[in-house]
Formats: structure tokens, C-alpha cells, sequence
């Protein structure tokens, strides 16, 4: 369970990094009239992005590597 | 675990005499592309053959460009191979599956190295990318899909995918024991593991495709908007990178696979049914392509947009009709040999008449006389000064036809091998693959301006050659030395 | 805040290129990168011949396709109108330049005190000038400018960075005129603001029938050329520059 739930919540944050800092945190879309369309609304929004995009794959090292919640005990599998 | 292993399998940690040779050249070719890159670094760009469009008559964007577009769509091969295998449960190709991953991961850390030395400011490429990067700018996608997410995605599966061999191969006492032991980080290949790695791989493989489609496709956005280059401003653009990765990409894993094939004698496990079914796949490929490139020539040249026409000319009977047909060629003579071996065998394939030995002399003779030209006639450039050289056209096409008589000379072999078909059409796919890269970042820029500046040049310097085949050992060398690390192909059942 | 605009009078130019040299000298630009370059057309057949010319800034487009490629914000539009480029930021990509339809785009190839025409620091040229340096750096060209501090001056700075026409941004802010503008000896170039009806913009495009380069590709130049008509197939560069670094 707390597998499933980790890699949930890292698949779910990844892609909610990448969303925010592609529209909200990076520089601004559109028909660049001013100076403010050349810098990101935060620093290294990019990064972030980055970061994003490598969270929601690193889930899938979580969902393999995690131990079995409880310590050793394996649930009926052996 | 019903698996036993007694020495580490496929040639891991066996070294010999030939294996340093190797490594000695690859080093060295590797160090004579750094010390090429390192003169640029001092002197600027301008020890490239790049020059500036318009006045100055050039190109700014050239090899460089051409090959890291070339190397993200090798890329193409590992995914595809991995994604296919989980989503569509091909069993039968498992024995490619980690080579076709590796040369995806070796083919974008080329694709990252080819870009940087395009850079003028390189480091403060690495830093204001991350600082500053635009995602209205198509390299956003490029560096943060691309280079990044794709690649951290590959190693992910890679990494994932190679626990059970790991494993395996910790039982074996060995000098790499500890690093396995770390890799398979506590992997004991129990039911539910298996299980479970089945899952994460199968959902992993769904959550790559799309990135696969999004991140070849921004490559081709590159190209693909810029309404003010003729010939780049095309709808067509972004599905045909995806296509071109793919012939590419499959193309270079069948000559792999037959490397593999021959070095480690594995004739059993890599069968013949994974060629037939490689090749079967880029011959579709090839053809999907072939048509885009028609629909391309087609729209380009039927309304007749002065500046369109001007370029597509230059492409098909102008300073670029070489490297246009002998691309065009290539992927053709390819087709028709992947396609070869699928000829019901009770009709004779009866090309060539004359006596093989004979032809493939002839043929290696003009190959080697056209490459002689070209060299004598331009230099090694690109896009000939009008009227360069004494030489009459119809010598280049002369040597052009030997050439593919030579080709047409080993049918007979590609009809009995479906093998030597899938390397023949590997290499000649790949050849067209870095000709049509070319072809389209090149000429457009040169012959491709709005303003009337008048045709211009490019032509590449040692520099980028030599830059280019640092770029090449590099991944050679990278693919060669894990391969002796860790086996290429999963650690088969029975052993 | 005004918006900047040029008028290019194709009926008062006479293709002396006084502008190209006075932006070489007010810039500082390496050789080979003529940030303002003038077109010598030559049409019809002999003895029908007509020629023309058409000074070539860069356009400060509007919808610039250099700002939107940029990856890293150096090329961006100032409110003003202008297009400028941070060579503090610029990584030297040179996508502004292949996505610019008017080539008006050039890099630093080498260092760029290297490039220019007389190399001040080299022993055959200090044996003749006496070790003296002409005063060729104009510290203007070093400074930030705008609200938003920027390094967008002058050209020559930095090996590995593109630059290109800048409306002469330190020249403007001081309420001059860029430098083609103020030296052209026919009056075909001006200057100025297009929300202020007195400007010599505003007063020319109200009088005169104007159009702009490459009008179909939805740029939205700020250079505006009346006279004359735009360049097509039939008309040929009485000699083409093609100088090479």
C-alpha cells in the first residue's frame, strides 16, 4: 500500500511540477512585446521542469525498490 | 532461483589482445576530436566552416546540427524495441531488447556532446538553460524532453531491466561482483519481484511512448515552424523526424544485432525470426518515409512559390543533387534489400549476371574513385562553387551506377540471408539518414533566404569532421566498454 | 512610452552607404557583419535598365521570430520597440539567426578584437601608428540600458554571442538619432516616434505610400519603406557581398 501510494504521489507530483513551472513558473507564452516575456517568473523554472519530468520516472524506481511495508514480512508471496 | 550461473556470460570481463586495439583506436580518434574540439574552443567558430546567412553568404547551422538530430534519432531504437516488447508482448525479440536500450542511451548522451560544441558560449549554455530556458523556444522541448527526461527515462528502464541479470551475476564471484551487488540492489528474482518489475515495466513503457512521439517531435518543431526558412516551414516536419528516428534508429540495431550475432556467436538466441522481424518493421518505415518525401517534393514545387521551387531545385539538380540522390539511392537500394529475403524463394532472384568477384571489384573500385572525386572536385564541401572542377557530370554518374552495381551484387547473399539483408539495409538506411539530416538543415539556410543575398556555401572544416568522429569512437567506446561490464543480452534460462 | 519606427525613402537613397560605415564606426562591428547593409539592385534588360537601392536594418519586428526562439530570453522585444540582444546572456546558438527571414543576424566568429579591420595590438600596425590606439571603444556601448538593465550595446564584445542591429539603443535613449540615420547625407533614412504625429515618422508614412519587408510572413516589421517596391525575382545585386571572416 505504501508503495502504491509513493509512486502515486510521485507520478502526480512530477507531472504537477512540470505543468506549474511550464505555465506558470517558466517565462510567459505568447507574442513576446516586452522584456518581461524573456525571463522566467521564477529562476530556474527550467530546472524545475526538469526535475518534473524526472520524478514521475523515478516512481517507477521507488515502485520496485521500496521494501514491502512492514519491515521483511512478504504477504503471501514468498 | 531456478537460474545457475557458473562465469559471467557474453564475453563480460574477458579481455584480450584485440579488445585493447580496439579501445587503443577508439581513445585515440576520441582525443584527436578533443584536441580538434579544444581548437575551437580557443580560436571560436570560425575555425568551422559555419558562416553567417545573408551577407556572409552561409550557413549557421551545420554538422553539428545535422548529427545531433541524426544521434536523438538513433535513440528512437531502444524505446521502441522496449515499448514493443512489453505493450505488444514479444517475447521473441527479448534478446535485442538491452542492445537496442544501450544505443539508446549512448546515442543521447552523443546527441547532448554534438550539441554543445555548437554553442558559442558552451558553458553558459549549461547554465542559462537551466536558468533561463523559454518553453516558447522548440529547444525547450529538445533539452528538458530531449536530452533530460528521455534519457532519464531510458536509464531508469535500463537500470530496472538489467536488476535480474544483476543478480544473477552477483552469485558469481568476480572483480564487478560489488558493483552488481549495488545494481541489483537487493533483487532476488522471487515471484512477486517478477511480478512486480513486469508492472513498473509495463507502465513505464506506456508512459514513454507518449514522451517518444512528444520529444522526436520537437526536434522537428525546430525546423518545422519557422515560416521564414523555405523548406523548413512544413506540417510534415514532426512526423517525418519521428519516421526518419526510426529508420535510423532500427537501421543501426540490425547491424548491431549482427554484430552481436557473429563476435559472440550467438546464432541461437539472436535467430533469425528478430531480423526478419527488425527488417520487416524499417522496410515499413522506409516507405512511410519515402511517401512523406514525395508528398514533400509534391507541395513544395506544384504552387510554385518562387523561393520554394528555388530550393527544391537546388535540392534535386542543384549543388545538392549528389547528396540528395545518392540519400534517395541509399534509402531505396536498403528497401529493396530488406525486402529481399521476404521474395518466395521459387522465384530466382537473378540480378546481376556477371561473376560476383568481378562486380564487387568494379564496384569498390568506383566507390573509391567517386569518394576521390568528390574530395579532388570540392574539397569535401557541401554545396560546390558554381563550376567547380574540369570534370564532366556524367563521370560522377558513372561511378554513382558502379557503385550501386556493387550494392546489386550481393542480392543474390540478402535473398538466402535474411542477416546480411538486415546489416546491408541497416548501413544504407543509416547513410541516407545523415544525408537527409544534412539536406535539411543545410539548404535551407544557404539557399533558402527571403532577401535576395544570392546562393551561398557550407563547407565543413576538419574541425567538424573530425569533431563528428571523436563523437562516433565516443559512443563506440561507451557501447564497447559496458558490454564488457555487463551482458548485452539477458542471461538466458537454461544457463 | 514611444514606439519606435524607421521610414526608409527608396526614392531619396542613392546607395553611398554612408549608413553601413557610420554603423561600423558608432558599433564598433567586426569585419564582415554589416548590422546595416545596403542592397544595389539592378533591373530590366540592357538598355532598359533600371537600379535601385535598399538599406537593410535590422526590422525590430513586432512578432519577432528571433524573441520567440531564443531559448534563454537574450533576444527580446524593450517596450520601446526595439529588439535587443544580451550578449551577457546569449548562449550562441544561433537560433534567432536561421529563424530570421531577413538575415540580419551576425556572430562572433572569433575574438572579436581580432576581427576588426586593423588589429591595433599587432607589431606591424603599432610600428606605423606609434603604439597609439584610437579611441575606438566607446564606453556607451558597456553599459546596461533600459528599465531592465541590460547589456544590449554596441557589437564586438564577446567571441561566441550574435549581435546584430541594436537602432543604435545607446544613441536613442539619449534622444539622438541612430548613427545611419543622423549621417545619411540624402535624408532617405528617419527616425523617430509613430504615437508622436509631429515625428518625421509619422509625418512621412502620413504623406507617402509605404509597405514592408516581407509583409506576408506576419513579422510586423518597424521598418517601413516608401518609394520603389519591394525586391522580386527580376531584381539582381549589382555585386553580391560575401565577406567572410
Amino acid at each position: 500500500m505504501m508503495r502504491a501510494a509513493w509512486t502515486l504521489l510521485l507520478v502526480v507530483a512530477g507531472f504537477a511540477l512540470q505543468a506549474v513551472s511550464y505555465f506558470f513558473l517558466a517565462a510567459p507564452l505568447g507574442v513576446p512585446t516586452g522584456p518581461v516575456y524573456s525571463n522566467p517568473r521564477v529562476p530556474f523554472a527550467p530546472a524545475v521542469f526538469i526535475l518534473g519530468v524526472m520524478l514521475v520516472f523515478l516512481a517507477a524506481v521507488v515502485y520496485e525498490l521500496l521494501p514491502e511495508s512492514g519491515g521483511r514480512t512478504h504477504r503471501g508471496t514468498g | 532461483m531456478s537460474v545457475q550461473v557458473q562465469r559471467l556470460p557474453y564475453g563480460v570481463g574477458r579481455f584480450q589482445v584485440g579488445f585493447w586495439l580496439f579501445i587503443l583506436v577508439l581513445l585515440s580518434v576520441v582525443g584527436w576530436g578533443i584536441y580538434a574540439y579544444s581548437r575551437q574552443l580557443v580560436e571560436g567558430l570560425v575555425v568551422t566552416g559555419l558562416r553567417d546567412i545573408g551577407t556572409m553568404g552561409g550557413a549557421a547551422w551545420g554538422l553539428y546540427i545535422a548529427f545531433d538530430v541524426y544521434f536523438v534519432g538513433v535513440s528512437f531504437a531502444g524505446i521502441t524495441m522496449a515499448a514493443l516488447i512489453r505493450l505488444l508482448r514479444l517475447e521473441e525479440l527479448r534478446p535485442v531488447s538491452r542492445m537496442a536500450e544501450l544505443l539508446t542511451i549512448v546515442a543521447l548522451v552523443l546527441a547532448a556532446f554534438s550539441v554543445l560544441p555548437d554553442l558559442g558560449q558552451p558553458v553558459r549554455g549549461i547554465v542559462n538553460l537551466l536558468r533561463y530556458a523559454r518553453p516558447q523556444s522548440p529547444f525547450f522541448g529538445t533539452f528538458t524532453l530531449v536530452i533530460s527526461g528521455y534519457l532519464f527515462a531510458s536509464l531508469v528502464y535500463f537500470y530496472l531491466d538489467g536488476r535480474r541479470d544483476a543478480a544473477l551475476l552477483a552469485r558469481i564471484p568476480s572483480p564487478l561482483q560489488g558493483f552488481y551487488r549495488l545494481w541489483a540492489a537487493g533483487y532476488r528474482d522471487t515471484p512477486a519481484e517478477r511480478e512486480r518489475h513486469h508492472r513498473a515495466a509495463f507502465w513505464l513503457a506506456i508512459a514513454i511512448v507518449p514522451l517518444l512521439v512528444t520529444a522526436h517531435s520537437t526536434l522537428g518543431f525546430v525546423f518545422g515552424i519557422q515560416s521564414g526558412r523555405p523548406g523548413w516551414f512544413s506540417t510534415l516536419q514532426a512526423p517525418a523526424f519521428v519516421v526518419m528516428a526510426g529508420v535510423s534508429g532500427i537501421g543501426l540495431l540490425l547491424v548491431i544485432a549482427a554484430v552481436f550475432r557473429h563476435v559472440l556467436g550467438e546464432r541461437e538466441r539472436l535467430h533469425e525470426a528478430i531480423f526478419r522481424w527488425l527488417g520487416g518493421l524499417l522496410a515499413l518505415l522506409v516507405l512511410v518515409y519515402l511517401y512523406f518525401t514525395v508528398a514533400e517534393l509534391l507541395t513544395t514545387t506544384y504552387t510554385g512559390h518562387e523561393t520554394e521551387v528555388r530550393l527544391t531545385l537546388a535540392l534535386l539538380t542543384g549543388p545538392y543533387a549528389w547528396l540528395f540522390w545518392v540519400s534517395m539511392g541509399a534509402l531505396v537500394l536498403g528497401l529493396v534489400a530488406l525486402l529481399l529475403p521476404y521474395v518466395p524463394s521459387v522465384v530466382p532472384v537473378r540480378v546481376p549476371s556477371f561473376r560476383p568477384a568481378f562486380t564487387r571489384a568494379a564496384g569498390l573500385a568506383a566507390a573509391g574513385a567517386g569518394l576521390l572525386l568528390m574530395i579532388h572536385r570540392h574539397g569535401p564541401r557541401l554545396a560546390p562553387a558554381a563550376g567547380a572542377g574540369p570534370e564532366p557530370e556524367w563521370v560522377g554518374w558513372v561511378l554513382a551506377g558502379l557503385a550501386v552495381v556493387f550494392v546489386l551484387s550481393w542480392f543474390p547473399l540478402f535473398a538466402r540471408s535474411v542477416v546480411a539483408a538486415g546489416v546491408a539495409g541497416g548501413l544504407l538506411v543509416n547513410v541516407a539518414a545523415v544525408g537527409k539530416r544534412l539536406l535539411i538543415v543545410v539548404p535551407s539556410q544557404t539557399h533558402g533566404t527571403l532577401l535576395p543575398y544570392g546562393p551561398g556555401s557550407y563547407t565543413p572544416t576538419w574541425v567538424e569532421y573530425s569533431v563528428v568522429a571523436g563523437l562516433f569512437a565516443l559512443g563506440t567506446l561507451l557501447y564497447t566498454l559496458f558490454v564488457k561490464v555487463f551482458p548485452i543480452m539477458e542471461v538466458a534460462e537454461e544457463q | 512610452m514611444p514606439r519606435y519606427a524607421m521610414v526608409v525613402d527608396l526614392d531619396r537613397c542613392m546607395g553611398c552607404r554612408a549608413c553601413m560605415e557610420a554603423c561600423k564606426v558608432e558599433n564598433n562591428t567586426p569585419t564582415a557583419a554589416f548590422w546595416m547593409y545596403v542592397f544595389r539592385f539592378e533591373e530590366g534588360e540592357y538598355p532598359n535598365t533600371y537600379i535601385w537601392f535598399m538599406p537593410r536594418p535590422c526590422m525590430h519586428c513586432d512578432n519577432p521570430p528571433c524573441a520567440k526562439v531564443c531559448p534563454v530570453g537574450a533576444r527580446y522585444k524593450r517596450e520601446d520597440g526595439l529588439v535587443a540582444t544580451d550578449w551577457d546572456r546569449c548562449i550562441g546558438c544561433r537560433y534567432c539567426e536561421v529563424a530570421c527571414p531577413y538575415g540580419v543576424n551576425y556572430f562572433n566568429w572569433k575574438e572579436p578584437v581580432r576581427n576588426y579591420y586593423l588589429d591595433w595590438g599587432e607589431r606591424d600596425v603599432r610600428r606605423v601608428t606609434n603604439g597609439q590606439t584610437p579611441p575606438y571603444r566607446n564606453p556607451d556601448l558597456d553599459r546596461p540600458y533600459g528599465e531592465e538593465k541590460r547589456r544590449v550595446a554596441g557589437g564586438g564584445r564577446l567571441k561566441g554571442v550574435v549581435e546584430k542591429c541594436t537602432f543604435c539603443v545607446q544613441r536613442v535613449e539619449e534622444g539622438l538619432q541612430p548613427a545611419c540615420v543622423a549621417n545619411c547625407p540624402a535624408f532617405a533614412l528617419h527616425f523617430g516616434d509613430l504615437e508622436d504625429p509631429q515625428s518625421s515618422v509619422s509625418q512621412v508614412l502620413g504623406r507617402k505610400h509605404s509597405w514592408r519587408l516581407l509583409e506576408e510572413l506576419g513579422t510586423e516589421p518597424r521598418v517601413y519603406y516608401v518609394g520603389a517596391h519591394p525586391a522580386h525575382p527580376e531584381s539582381r545585386q549589382i555585386e553580391e557581398v560575401k565577406a567572410r571572416v
